[in-house]
């Protein structure tokens, strides 16, 4: 399409811009000066074009049915009918209810934990990955398979590694001598709820190490071995070097970690579908539950859609945050 | 073989309706000599649950080439995880295209009523030829007047029992009531046999359980007007109590934990007694007897038996589930599914199927306790004549949407579990009260 | 580099001491809890039935080694079920996912990177925004949509509805690495006479080739997991992916073979394991990139 001109470079900014201006005077053979073409120059234009294709994508197949799912919300719709407007009544219907109220709160619980724990443990490992020994590439990629596998299968394997009657985890205790009669990992309400916080964790933290060790990586090592030389212990370089200079990657880590954590479905579903009573109940089981087996198509798109501000909060405080440690 | 007799069966058929037809012109004739060849390249999808019998599954696929000559289609069986039936069905209807018929459990035609086609002609003429459904089979497939679905199937629940643990601490026979249940139970469980029952939120074994507990006691949801809820009474309380006393000295503390599938694992390793289930454990033992020991070194299919419920103060109770298909009525091949369904139930090419389940799965109708079957393995027998006691939930009102709302969120097994980790039974019971009240309204 | 000791310890057995305490114990701690389930599942994979069901207390139970070793469980998998064919579709589906959120993601990073347009700001937080919706809420509408465009039991159904969920991601990487790529390099070009699109194609992308193996390899993963889409947007067996698949024919409504569903876990992560174990140090390098910014 464009044919180069000859090399004018200039030096420097004022240069460059008398240098595009005279190019843009110059009538150039072989630039097309069609509209198109122009139009493509135009940043403007261009800019629009280039999101087109994901805007497009997302209209369709997100902003269209989230629409729906809120206008579904309001009705009474149920499986085969389309029922009828009523307003706020499923979300009037919902807050009462103390099963939807115990998800709430095991939800919260929940990403709360596994997101700390995930990013503690998972900055200890990157901390860790970050050091040259032998075998580090074998050992970094295969940190990350319990992220690789899909989720539905490696729940199904935690899930008998709990089954009180085969846990190879009580096995492998009870032989260590450090209990004498089995954890009920998924029997007892409050194991439960650890139980499948510990699961997310295994999962999710290879993706905290891996990010944060990409972080890491930007640390320049002259800082550290400053500080050393003035004096600073390694918990001290950590807390005033390490952790200010990576805060931006973790930040965003965490809140992609926090979104998908608060919306998990899967995990809870394949462990043990909410239970023992409602102990493990999250928004999207409980959702699915009311939505698909129940057939109450509107009060599961509004306990669906009762995370979202709750979601929207979180995910504005911490942008917000973001935006202040950028700035800082 | 079946096939052949379908096709005679087909052409008598035709030949009589040619001949009532006879003084209608050739057209007629014509038109009738064609019925069962419906337009080229017709195609009908079914979607059923993955069987616990996987016998049954490769008599069904079978079937499926058979049934397709008959009726001149290409029928397509696909099989999917129980548990995913209702998103199927649920994406299917919402969406208004899927499968032309589903595998429908439990009271599911009350739930998706509006979106299954009346085959009242196809059920009816079903039960008169095979000597009428069960009442509860007609009670979870008729809604109103008009039948929503076509009953196939019932899978039983019964006691399976280590027959030598129980006779070791006295129990020659099968305990009768509750009581004896939980004196035996006692026993068993201080020699580090105990019950197995789950707790938990899986949906075939834990309520299977807890509903005919709750209903052996005269505890029961709501009122024959379908409207008052009435769990909240001495016997629910009493039930509750008995059931955390009964928890505790004789069942297995991990039945809080466990899915459809843990008592059968626990079973067959042999860490528990006995447990309620459908017959999937025995036949499990029977496929692989070698597999399974006892502790004693003996192959676990000879020490096993099967008993009903024990029965409470106001009588014995089950809940079984109950299996039907149905036609959705976006199938753009409503006729062809339903000549299928009537090929597919006629006794002829029912029985392959009975006989592969050996049990685990009896007929809707009541012909099938009188097969030879029966006469051939005694453990099995308890389940010929399960199905003729059965309710089902929403009991003492109609199993209705609303009941299945209450069963989807595990209110009455929720009951017993909280009572069992630790609430008192009229906490529990008033929980319940108050969920099941905001679902009737 | 952290973990020495920082106040000069000039003692050889402290150093050691140390490196034992700070780095070999606890990388063996990690290295062991994060990969004990899978070698678990290795063994459950070859482990006879009749050892399977051993209560965890029984004397005989030996859950991390068995005696006798045997093949029937993978050999079950791929000829009872059709796991070859569900590997080749789920391989199939997540490629092209990939690719579509990687063509989409580099165009949106690029322009909300570069470029100066109107409402680019909420545009952009409008993609992000759309990571937040449940795909719980989305399904059935979604389905609706599938029927719509008759892509119900195609493998499009899920190659158009996976980039919903892997476009946000994609473009804040690409963003990322964008913002660190001088604006130097473009204009020098664009005073070439190339135009902006050249100009981005042929000298930011190479750049950017780090995050886009980045972004790839997290897109495939996600796509190769995903399960809700899956289930209901597929019907017949052929067209199943590999966790709807094994979930659905290795588990009959109370029995679970443990052995094939332990085999098709481990075998359905080997070709996105294998792709990582390539890729790892691009992968690291290309979030690095994308974090720089």
């Amino acid at each position: 399409m464009a044919q180069r001109g000859p090399r004018s470079i200039a030096g420097g900014a004022g240069g460059a811009a008398e240098a595009t201006s005279r190019l843009t005077a110059r009538p150039r053979a072989a630039v097309r000066t069609t509209s198109i073409g122009a139009a493509l120059e135009n940043e403007r234009v261009l800019g629009l074009l280039l999101l087109a294709p994901t805007l497009t994508l997302l209209a369709l197949f997100i902003a269209y049915p989230f629409v729906m799912g809120v206008w579904i919300s309001l009705t009474s719709a149920s499986v085969g009918n389309v029922g009828t407007f009523v307003g706020l009544k499923n979300f009037v219907k919902l807050f009462g209810d103390t099963i939807f109220q115990r998800a709430a709160y095991n939800t919260f619980v929940y990403t709360a934990i596994a997101t700390v724990a995930k990013l503690a443990l998972g900055m200890w490992l990157a901390i860790l990955l970050n050091r040259h020994f032998r075998a580090k590439r074998l050992v970094r990629a295969s940190m990350l398979l319990p992220f690789i596998i899909p989720t539905v299968l490696s729940t199904l394997a935690w899930k008998w590694m709990f089954d009180p009657t085969f846990s190879v985890l009580n096995w492998t205790l009870y032989h260590a001598g450090f209990i004498q009669t089995r954890i009920g990992w998924l029997t007892d309400p409050t194991m439960a709820l650890m139980s499948v916080i510990i699961v997310n964790v295994w999962r999710g933290m290879p993706f905290y190490a891996i990010s944060l060790l990409a972080g890491l990586q930007t640390v320049s090592p002259e800082l550290h071995e400053a500080a050393a030389i003035d004096g600073a212990n390694a918990w001290q370089r950590f807390w005033r070097i390490t952790w200010p200079l990576v805060l931006p990657v973790t930040m965003v880590v965490t809140l992609f970690s926090v979104i998908q954590t608060f919306a998990d479905f899967q995990l809870v579903y394949a462990l043990t579908g909410g239970g023992p009573a409602n102990s493990t109940h999250l928004f999207a089981t409980y959702a699915y539950q009311i939505g698909i087996v129940t057939g109450l198509l509107g009060e599961g798109a509004a306990a669906s859609l009762a995370m979202f501000p709750m979601l929207f909060v979180i995910v504005i405080v911490q942008l917000w945050y973001i935006r202040r440690v950028e700035g800082a | 073989m079946a096939a052949k007799r379908m096709n005679r069966r087909q052409f008598v058929k035709l030949a009589g309706a040619a001949a009532a037809v006879g003084g209608a012109g050739v057209e007629a004739i014509l038109a009738a000599r064609r019925a069962p060849a419906y337009a080229q390249g017709a195609k009908l999808h079914i979607t059923r649950w993955v069987d616990f019998v996987p016998a049954g599954d490769e008599v069904l696929a079978k079937q499926m080439v058979e049934a397709g000559k008959a009726l001149g289609a290409t029928i397509t069986l696909e099989r999917i995880n129980a548990n995913d039936l209702q998103p199927r069905i649920t994406a299917a209807v919402s969406s208004g295209s899927g499968p032309d018929i589903f595998h429908l459990l439990h009271n599911w035609c009350y739930l998706y009523e509006t979106s299954l086609v009346d085959v009242t002609d196809v059920a009816e003429g079903l039960g008169k030829a095979q000597g009428g459904f069960y009442q509860p089979v007609q009670d979870a497939t008729k809604v109103g007047k008009a039948y929503r679905a076509v009953p196939h199937a019932i899978v039983g629940g019964q006691i399976a029992y280590r027959k030598s643990l129980f006779a070791e601490v006295g129990a020659k026979e099968f305990p009768k009531t509750w009581q004896e249940y939980r004196e035996v139970g006692k026993k068993l469980k201080a020699k580090g046999f105990p019950i197995g029952q789950t707790a938990g939120h899986t949906f075939g074994d834990a309520p299977g359980f807890w509903y005919p507990y709750m209903w052996s006691w005269g505890g029961k949801e709501v009122e024959k007007d379908g409207k008052t809820v009435a769990i909240s009474s001495k016997e629910t309380i009493e039930s509750v109590k008995f059931a955390v006393a009964m928890w505790k000295d004789a069942c297995d503390e991990g039945g809080l934990a466990w899915d459809d599938s843990s008592n059968n694992r626990a079973f067959l390793s042999g860490t528990i007694s006995a447990t309620l289930n459908g017959a999937s454990i025995y036949i499990e033992s029977l496929r692989n007897p070698d597999k399974y020991k006892t502790d004693k070194g003996e192959q676990m299919r000879t020490d096993i038996l099967h008993a009903a419920n024990p029965a409470g103060p106001k009588g014995q109770f089950h809940y079984h589930a109950s299996f039907h298909h149905g036609i959705m009525g976006y199938s753009k091949n409503q006729k062809l599914a339903k000549d299928f369904l009537k090929w597919l139930h006629a006794k002829e090419n029912f029985e392959p199927w009975f006989l592969s389940m050996k049990g685990f799965s009896v007929g809707a109708t009541k012909m099938w306790e009188e097969h030879a079957m029966w006469k051939e393995d005694p453990v099995m027998l308890p389940f010929r004549t399960a199905a003729r006691a059965f309710q089902l939930f929403g009991h003492a009102g109609p199993p209705s949407a609303k009941a299945s709302e209450a069963y989807s969120k595990y209110i009455i097994v929720d009951m017993y579990a909280k009572a069992i980790q630790g609430a008192s039974a009229e906490d529990a019971v008033k929980w319940a009260e108050s969920e099941l009240k905001r679902i009737y309204g | 580099m952290a973990g020495r000791g920082g106040s000069g310890s000039g003692m050889v057995e402290g150093a050691r001491w140390r490196k034992w305490v700070y780095f070999n114990v606890p990388m063996t701690v990690f290295i062991v809890g994060t990969l004990f389930p899978f070698y678990w599942m290795f063994v459950t994979a070859f482990r006879p039935d009749g050892e399977l069901y051993r209560p965890w207390r029984a004397i005989n139970n030996t859950p991390f080694w068995t005696t006798h070793p045997t093949f029937e469980h993978m050999v079950y998998l791929f000829k009872q079920t059709m796991f070859g064919t569900w590997m080749y579709n789920t391989m199939l589906i997540a490629l092209a996912s990939t690719v579509i959120s990687l063509f989409c993601g580099l165009l949106a990073g690029y322009a909300l990177a570069r470029l100066r347009f109107p409402f680019a700001g909420s545009m952009g937080t409008g993609i992000f925004v759309t990571y937040l919706v449940p795909p719980t809420l989305l399904f059935i509408p979604l389905a609706n949509i599938i029927r719509d465009f008759r892509l119900g039991d195609t493998p499009w159904s899920l190659i158009l509805t996976y980039p919903t969920f892997l476009i946000p991601f994609c473009t804040w990487l690409l963003m990322g690495y964008f913002k660190t790529i001088p604006k130097e390099l473009e204009e020098c070009a664009r005073i070439d006479g190339a135009s902006r699109i050249r100009a981005m194609v042929q000298i930011v992308f190479p750049i950017a080739t780090p995050g886009i193996l980045s972004a790839g390899i997290f897109a495939f993963t996600l796509s190769w997991n995903e399960f809700l889409y899956a289930l209901v947007f597929l019907s017949s067996p052929q067209q199943k992916t590999v966790p709807v698949g094994v979930l659905s024919e290795l588990i009959r409504g109370d029995v679970f073979f443990w052995g094939p569903l332990m085999a098709g876990a481990l075998l359905g992560s080997v070709p996105v394991a294998l792709i990582y174990s390539f890729f790892v140090e691009h992968y690291v390098a290309g979030l690095t990139g994308a974090v720089k910014g």
